[in-house]
């Protein structure tokens, strides 16, 4: 079966073609870990060096990005080695329900469409495609709106059924994709129930998984996001966009002394700078990451700044937020005796939190999960995965009605995953 | 407290912040658009977080800098929804007008705040509460100006 991904979400334009192979005694309706996952192509054409002058990410820019992007990644993410041409014969899905279309003009305009460009290589293999799977929130309307019309057009002209996803859900499934982690390895029942952890620019969330598809919300964020706490506390201490790595490079530079305190808490002894850690006892599994930006604000009123303060400044804020995703997330497992942890979300690329939540959740005995650091970020093919799953949930009757589903899905912004 | 268009305030807490959102909560009728200034830790979001308070909105606000716009339900006869914009990452007004801000701004029966509104003056109404938080000389000390455009308001 090959999905398309698209992903437009926020400042990723993104496609990706994924290709899943059943073993012989499993089909698509049931999902388990034995399928044969291949990443045929994982475009991803970032827009940082657009938004760097910016400070963060401008909206219209983005959008206008997007645009500009869309067509040469999905053409780029369509023209892949050769032995995509040959998969077509492994194809499960039926497209052969033809469209009814409202409008007879535009059909045959489609027609005509599909006679002249079907001699293109990129039309040639668009062709072979199964399922187009596409991002519709949440995320930033006007981004949004770029890729989701983009897949409905290719699914209107192609016939290829569509499936909305869920960008939180696009970052849990970020684990299944086979360079990510070994979670093939793992059957379902030692995985779940499980819980994740999604942090990134935009969002802090804190879920139970049941199963595939089956999620509780445990808590969030009350106010910033830890992505966005990193962005703006690199804004303050004049260290660029985007402030993950940004905090992550400049922490890495400052040599804490060995040993720690009573408490565990690691020493910065020079500069004795020790930074709150919001929330980190409060009994739900909320997070707050706005006055820690206000701590750091303080710190660069009240001393002299020069590098090594800036470092220790930036070391100090990225113990704070990892201090707390972690406690929270252990904290949620022992509630919930969950039998493993799944990290998502650009966030999850700070080598810090990926040691540091390993060190814990083994410790504990649980299985942990992290994608690699380039599927940690906005990717399609983690929307292409997500879409495969939910796919697979389907019952026959609603996997037909996708064929038709460029006719209602809508981008919404504000989402949430249940 | 009753200095009408031009009140000036001191908070000397969160606290304080965060209940004096909640007061102007209750002057509110619908309609208005409230424009924000301050720097980043100024204490915007807890302004924001006492005026939904007021608002009888229990749903948690959080930062919309990622998605803009946040619109949450308020159950109130003449109140229907508070939209809480971020123009954080914006440059001009132009891309709020993109993602679709005419159909709330100053719409009956809405509440519209927006945070760093300098940035974005140009397409606000004239008809607007501008609140500007600085910060004190102490720490947690913060100077909030409040200007209405209508004089008989009291706070």
């Amino acid at each position: 079966m090959l999905i398309l991904g698209i992903e437009t979400s926020c400042d990723e334009t993104a496609a990706a073609v994924l290709e899943i192979i059943p073993t012989s005694s499993r089909t698509h309706d049931e999902i388990g870990g034995n399928s044969k996952l291949e990443i045929l192509s994982n475009v991803v054409s970032s827009q940082i060096k657009i938004h760097q002058k910016y400070k963060g990410i401008v909206p219209e820019v983005a959008a206008r990005a997007h645009f500009e992007k869309i067509l040469p990644v999905l053409l780029a993410s369509l023209a892949t080695p050769a032995r995509f041409a040959g998969a077509s014969a492994r194809r499960e899905c039926s497209a052969k329900a033809s469209l009814a279309s409202p409008n007879e003009t535009f059909a045959r305009r489609r027609d005509s469409l599909d006679k002249d460009q079907g001699k293109t290589p990129a039309v040639k293999k668009m062709k072979e495609i199964d399922l187009i799977a596409v991002t519709y929130g949440p995320g930033l309307v006007t981004s949004l709106l770029v890729g989701l019309e983009a897949a409905k057009t290719l699914s209107y002209i192609f016939k290829k059924p569509l499936i909305p996803v869920n960008h939180l859900e696009g970052h849990i499934y970020a684990n299944w994709l086979p360079s990510s982690s070994e979670f093939l390895k793992f059957q379902n029942k030692q995985i779940f129930p499980s819980v994740c952890l999604i942090v990134s620019g935009g969002h802090t969330e804190l879920l139970l998984m049941k199963d595939y598809g089956r999620y509780q919300r445990l808590g969030g964020t009350r106010d910033d996001a830890a992505g966005e706490c990193f962005d703006k506390v690199a804004k303050l201490l004049n260290l660029g966009y985007p402030g993950g790595p940004a905090i992550e490079d400049c922490a890495s530079k400052f040599k804490i002394p060995s040993g720690s305190d009573p408490t565990g808490r690691r020493q910065n002894s020079k500069f004795k700078i020790n930074l709150p850690r919001p929330m980190i006892w409060s009994h739900d599994f909320d997070f707050s990451f706005s006055g820690l930006k206000t701590a750091v604000l303080y710190k660069t009123r009240t001393s002299k700044i020069n590098k090594g303060f800036v470092k220790a400044l930036a070391c100090e804020t990225q113990e704070s937020i990892v201090d707390v995703l972690i406690t929270k997330t252990i904290k949620a497992v022992k509630r919930f005796n969950a039998k493993s942890v799944i990290l998502s979300g650009g966030v999850a690329a700070n080598q810090r939190l990926r040691d540091q939540m390993k060190k814990e959740a083994e410790k504990i005995g649980k299985i942990f999960l992290v994608p690699s650091k380039n599927f940690c970020t906005d990717n399609a093919a983690m929307i292409a995965m997500a879409g495969y799953f939910n796919y697979c949930l389907l019952n026959t009757k609603q996997k037909n009605k996708l064929l038709y589903n460029w006719q209602k899905i809508e981008v919404d912004s504000n989402v949430n995953l249940r | 407290m009753s200095i009408s268009d031009d009140m000036k305030k001191i908070t000397k807490s969160e606290k304080e912040t965060f209940k004096l959102g909640q007061k102007l909560a209750r002057r509110l009728a619908g309609g208005e658009v409230i424009a924000l200034i301050g720097d980043l830790g100024a204490g915007k979001t807890i302004f924001i977080k006492g005026l939904a308070k007021g608002l009888g909105i229990k749903q948690m606000i959080t930062s919309p800098s990622f998605v803009i716009m946040k619109v949450y339900k308020v159950k109130s006869r003449e109140i229907k929804y508070l939209c809480h914009i971020d123009a954080y990452r914006l440059t001009n007004g132009q891309e709020l007008i993109d993602i679709g801000i005419n159909d709330w701004l100053g719409g009956k029966g809405i509440v519209t705040v927006i945070e760093w509104a300098d940035r974005v003056k140009k397409i606000l109404p004239k008809k607007r509460i501008k609140i500007k938080i600085d910060f004190g000389k102490k720490e947690n000390e913060r100077r909030i100006k409040i200007k209405h455009y209508d004089a008989n308001l009291r706070i």
